[in-house]
């Protein structure tokens, strides 16, 4: 090399939110930062089912979510048990989620991203699409620099937010070899409909949304479910399969066809009447949770959002944003710490480590660190939402005869369906959430 | 020896989708044309083997210019010249021609205008030619291959049957097709490298034009309608037995044209 001009401070494998908030934060501290993306834009290789919880991570970003171009303020949330014939909802219907600062967003990250990317850019920092890294450059073992095309571009650290899969993490040696039960597919068609039509199918005021999730029978009984967020225009709807529970199939099953029979349902069919399907992506995630996750840093590199394992499963809510949000504002004050000392050595780094510990990121990890065990009992796919429908359809039907009592049929449901060890167990184990 | 390339900013074709036979041009990425691109990549070839040349991107556009022109830094260009000003909005090819050509003649000495053929969205070809006439220079278009020697110029102009073969001196325009050469892809490091290449803007009154010569004011032609074709499909299904299906799919196909042809 040589050319002191190709040098830069930092290096940022990934524009997607964990990426972009390192670079935002380091590239408004004066560093010189480079990000590079392999699609074409910032936001179009991702795959994000669509709802962020701002309250994690507003503060960390106080001049940015005025602008920002979200969707719609979630004030219903859904749950959704499906059965072969039949499904329950569970509806909540808050007034407190329809109070300002909101609560939490629908997104979609092909726009939310090119955005922030645009604010990112502003700050000074380097951002180049369409361009796909390589390979690390190591120096005496630590890691200094990236190649691209056979160019090697010197930095005094990289930070590998390049997703789940991350490349990065493991050429540094940072990964160990992943585990199929750590990862689920992820499917998801965006469908456009016009807004008013989207207001009066789900009853929405004005830009309040509907998140909706669903397990059951869509995963015939394979650990997963899907889920339904209402954006401004579209709808996101998709669905989630254990890799795993699909290798265990017999015979192999494709996911594609889980997913259009999840849009024949009927009770999704009806919402997406006369919707146009304007993009469909699919992408592995995490489910690890905790179990995951890589070794955070070395000689200089961190690791950042997806690539860092840093999603959670909490079976009520799906969370991963604003882990990668701030991870990457983490990423950035422990680099910037190590620019003051002049050192990017793994023990100076290892700050970054500690401000995840002790924020709400590892935090939570920690406290979903059982959600793994309890998504892997297939009763909570198979067995629970049918009897909780089967139930239900029970007490609500009317035969030609006289009408059974309701405790009878509660009591015979429960002794002929729930009454066994292995449930007995289910809620021990659902205890540990 | 001083080259100018002309660029235009369009939206990727490849990005935009048609909504009831309107193109939703809102949020598509903007890129350079391909034969923009091509006219660009022999201009930087031409300076390759020629010590001493200077190659100027010449592009007016939007605010998105300042970000995608480093693309034509990337590939080769020295520097660039953006016509960025309100003023300049809605020109048609008389305008950007104008235009273009107060930039040219304000960058000052110069030997070759290299242009595409016509740009990948709008495709009228007329601001090569414009601009060689504002400029009065000889104009050689659609070149499938270029040669300088010296003050010499020799192309090959594909003209669909044929190919005709011309001669002229420099200073001269020629416009370019794409067959004339592949362009290459700016690595990561010239991407880099290029942010450090000059970059100068341009209003319409530092070419001294006035809003009634360029932009929607100085159109003299207007877009009424920009609409897709309609296409229509016949959805025809074929049902009953194997043999009698394909036969009838096989009927359906050849009345159509599209077998048997």
């Amino acid at each position: 090399m040589g050319d002191c001009t190709d040098k830069m401070d930092v290096i940022v494998v990934g524009a997607g939110l964990a990426g972009l908030s390192t670079a935002y934060f380091l590239a408004d501290a004066g560093l010189d930062v480079l990000v590079v993306e392999r699609g074409d834009f910032p936001g179009s290789k991702n795959v994000t089912g669509g709802r962020i919880y701002l309250n994690p991570v507003r503060d960390l970003f106080p001049d940015l979510w005025e602008q920002a171009p979200l969707e719609r303020h979630v004030t219903r949330e859904r749950l959704t048990m499906m059965a072969r014939e039949s499904a329950t909802t569970v509806e909540l219907q808050s007034e407190r989620f329809n109070r300002q600062p909101y609560h939490s967003y629908t997104i979609l990250r092909a726009k939310f991203d090119r955005w922030f990317a645009d604010r990112v850019a502003e700050k000074g920092a380097f951002l180049i699409p369409k361009n796909k890294v390589d390979d690390l450059v190591f120096e005496g073992g630590r890691v200094a620099g990236i190649v691209a095309d056979g160019d090697e571009i010197h930095a005094d650290v990289v930070v590998a937010a390049d997703g789940i899969l991350s490349l990065m993490a493991e050429k540094a040696g940072l990964r160990e070899k992943q585990q199929p039960r750590h990862f689920a597919v992820s499917m998801k068609e965006v469908i456009e409909l016009p807004r008013q039509t989207i207001e009066d199918r789900f009853n929405l005021e004005g830009d309040q949304g509907l998140a909706q999730l669903f397990f059951g029978e869509l995963t015939q009984g394979m650990m997963g479910g899907g889920f339904l967020y209402t954006n401004l225009e579209s709808i996101s709807l998709g669905l989630v399969v254990g890799v795993e529970s699909l290798m265990e199939r017999d015979p192999l099953q494709e996911v594609h066809p889980l997913m259009e029979a999840f849009k024949e349902r009927p009770e999704i069919r009806v919402l997406l009447e006369g919707g146009e399907v304007v993009e469909y992506s699919a992408h592995v995630i995490t489910e690890g949770g905790i179990h995951a996750m890589p070794k955070l840093f070395s000689d200089g590199m961190l690791v950042v959002g997806d690539a860092a394992g840093l999603g959670l499963n909490m079976l009520m809510t799906i969370r991963g944003m604003e882990y990668a949000l701030a991870s990457g504002a983490m990423a950035a004050q422990a680099i910037q710490r190590a620019k003051e000392k002049g050192d990017f050595s793994a023990s100076t780094l290892a700050y970054y480590e500690e401000l995840l510990k002790d924020s709400f990121v590892l935090k939570d990890m920690h406290t979903f660190r059982h959600a793994l065990n309890i998504l892997e009992n297939p009763r909570l796919f198979n067995l629970y939402p049918q009897v909780v429908c089967d139930l239900f359809e029970k007490l609500m039907w009317i035969d030609s005869g006289p009408k059974e009592g309701l405790f009878s049929i509660v009591f015979g449901e429960v002794r002929s369906k729930l009454l066994s060890f292995s449930v007995l167990r289910d809620v021990l184990s659902f205890c540990k959430m | 020896m001083n080259i100018v390339v002309c660029l235009k900013q369009i939206p990727d074709l490849q990005q935009i989708r048609i909504k009831d036979r309107r193109p939703l041009l809102e949020g598509a990425p903007l890129i350079f044309g391909d034969m923009d691109k091509s006219a660009l990549e022999e201009a930087v070839r031409i300076k390759e083997k020629a010590k001493g040349t200077k190659v100027t991107a010449l592009a007016m556009g939007g605010a998105k210019l300042k970000d995608g022109i480093k693309e034509a830094l990337a590939i080769g260009a020295d520097e660039a010249v953006l016509l960025m000003d309100p003023p300049f909005a809605g020109s048609d090819t008389m305008g950007t021609a104008r235009a273009l050509a107060k930039a040219i003649e304000k960058l000052g000495e110069h030997d070759l205008i290299l242009c595409g053929e016509g740009s990948t969205d709008n495709y009228s070809g007329q601001v090569g030619p414009r601009l060689a006439e504002l400029l009065d220079l000889p104009q050689i278009t659609y070149v499938r291959e270029l040669e300088i020697e010296g003050n010499k110029l020799k192309a090959v102009r594909n003209m669909e049957e044929s190919f005709e073969v011309v001669e002229t001196e420099l200073p001269a325009l020629v416009t370019v097709a794409d067959e004339i050469n592949q362009p290459r892809l700016a690595s990561l490091r010239d991407i880099l490298k290029a942010a450090r290449k000059p970059v100068q803007e341009w209003t319409a009154a530092d070419l001294g034009l006035s809003e009634d010569e360029v932009g929607a004011k100085g159109s003299a032609i207007e877009t009424v309608s920009n609409l897709a074709p309609e296409q229509e499909r016949k959805q025809v299904v074929f049902k009953g037995d194997l043999d009698e299906v394909t036969e009838n799919l096989i009927n359906a196909l050849t009345k159509e044209g599209v077998l048997g042809r």
